[in-house]
């Protein structure tokens, strides 16, 4: 099972229904066969921009991080369950990225143009491209003089 | 006369000289291998530039907004280029994807920056870009 990361924007409301609305989040996702790996509470905060959900406009949002592991095809289930719950403002999953080590490239991009690698393979194509915009006259094609002003 | 007195003078003072030179040199043919030439690593050689994020092992992430924040202009909200900020390639793709996430998840508004990061320190100045604006 890949893991995904679920952002959730829930709308403003007390604690007591704040856990209930988090149980049934969790709870749809057990129901489909994921894991939880983690919850993450970025806290209470003013959005920056005011979102409509609902028929309801937000200002303010609780703003959950979940970690899940579930099986791909049970992702946008999951998506439409949600979209479908008043309580979640919005929602967004990502795929987690997993860290893949490159070394920096910034010495090789600081050099000259000339001496930069890509630089050089556009001047390698473009060698090879046939200038369309220079008409060149075929003395096989028939005629026995050339038509145009020398 | 003069010319020759002072042909005379040089004369002398070259004749001294290798003399010295000579006395100076050691004459053991052992020594003159201690003074070969040693092998070693150019010492001038520049030390390989990299970009901050690569410098600090740095993986941008959505959820970290308020390092995002800072590669965004405060008067338009706009994602500064790679030839102001001074990433490498990879990073500035990365960071711009990861603005874009924020943006769209509502961490991290479009059209400006979040006025309690306004006095953030300053990674870059845009005002002197690494490579001169298209505009």
């Amino acid at each position: 099972m890949p893991a995904y990361e679920l952002a959730l924007l829930l709308r403003a409301m007390p604690k007591q229904e704040l856990k209930s609305t988090l149980k049934r989040v969790s709870h749809a996702i057990f129901n489909r066969g994921g894991i939880i790996r983690n919850i993450e509470n970025l806290g209470f905060r003013a959005m920056p921009y005011k979102t409509s959900a609902h028929g309801l406009v937000h200002r303010e949002a609780n703003y959950f991080v979940f970690k899940i592991d579930t099986a791909t095809q049970a992702v946008a289930d999951l998506k439409e369950e949600y979209s479908r719950d008043v309580d979640i403002i919005r929602q967004r999953v990502f795929k987690v990225q997993n860290d893949c080590d490159h070394s920096c490239t910034l010495e090789e991009e600081m050099l000259p143009p000339a001496y930069r690698e890509e630089v050089q393979k556009m001047i390698e194509v473009g060698k090879t491209q046939v200038n369309r915009f220079t008409y060149k006259f075929k003395y096989n094609s028939g005629l026995d003089y050339y038509p145009f002003q020398k | 006369m003069s010319l020759l007195n002072t042909f005379f003078t040089k004369n002398i003072y070259s004749t001294t000289r290798r003399i010295l030179v000579l006395t100076m040199r050691p004459s053991s043919t052992e020594s003159s291998e201690n003074n070969a030439p040693i092998e070693m690593e150019n010492p001038y050689k520049k030390e390989r530039r990299q970009c901050i994020l690569c410098q600090l092992n740095i993986t941008p992430d959505y959820k970290n907004y308020r390092l995002l924040s800072q590669f965004q202009s405060p008067y338009t909200g706009r994602i500064y280029g790679r030839h102001i900020t001074g990433l490498c390639k990879n990073k500035q793709a990365l960071v711009e994807a990861e603005i874009k996430k924020a943006q769209n998840c509502a961490y991290m508004p479009y059209y400006y920056k979040d006025k309690t990061f306004l006095k953030d320190p300053k990674l870059f100045d845009p005002q002197n870009p690494i490579r001169s604006h298209r505009f």
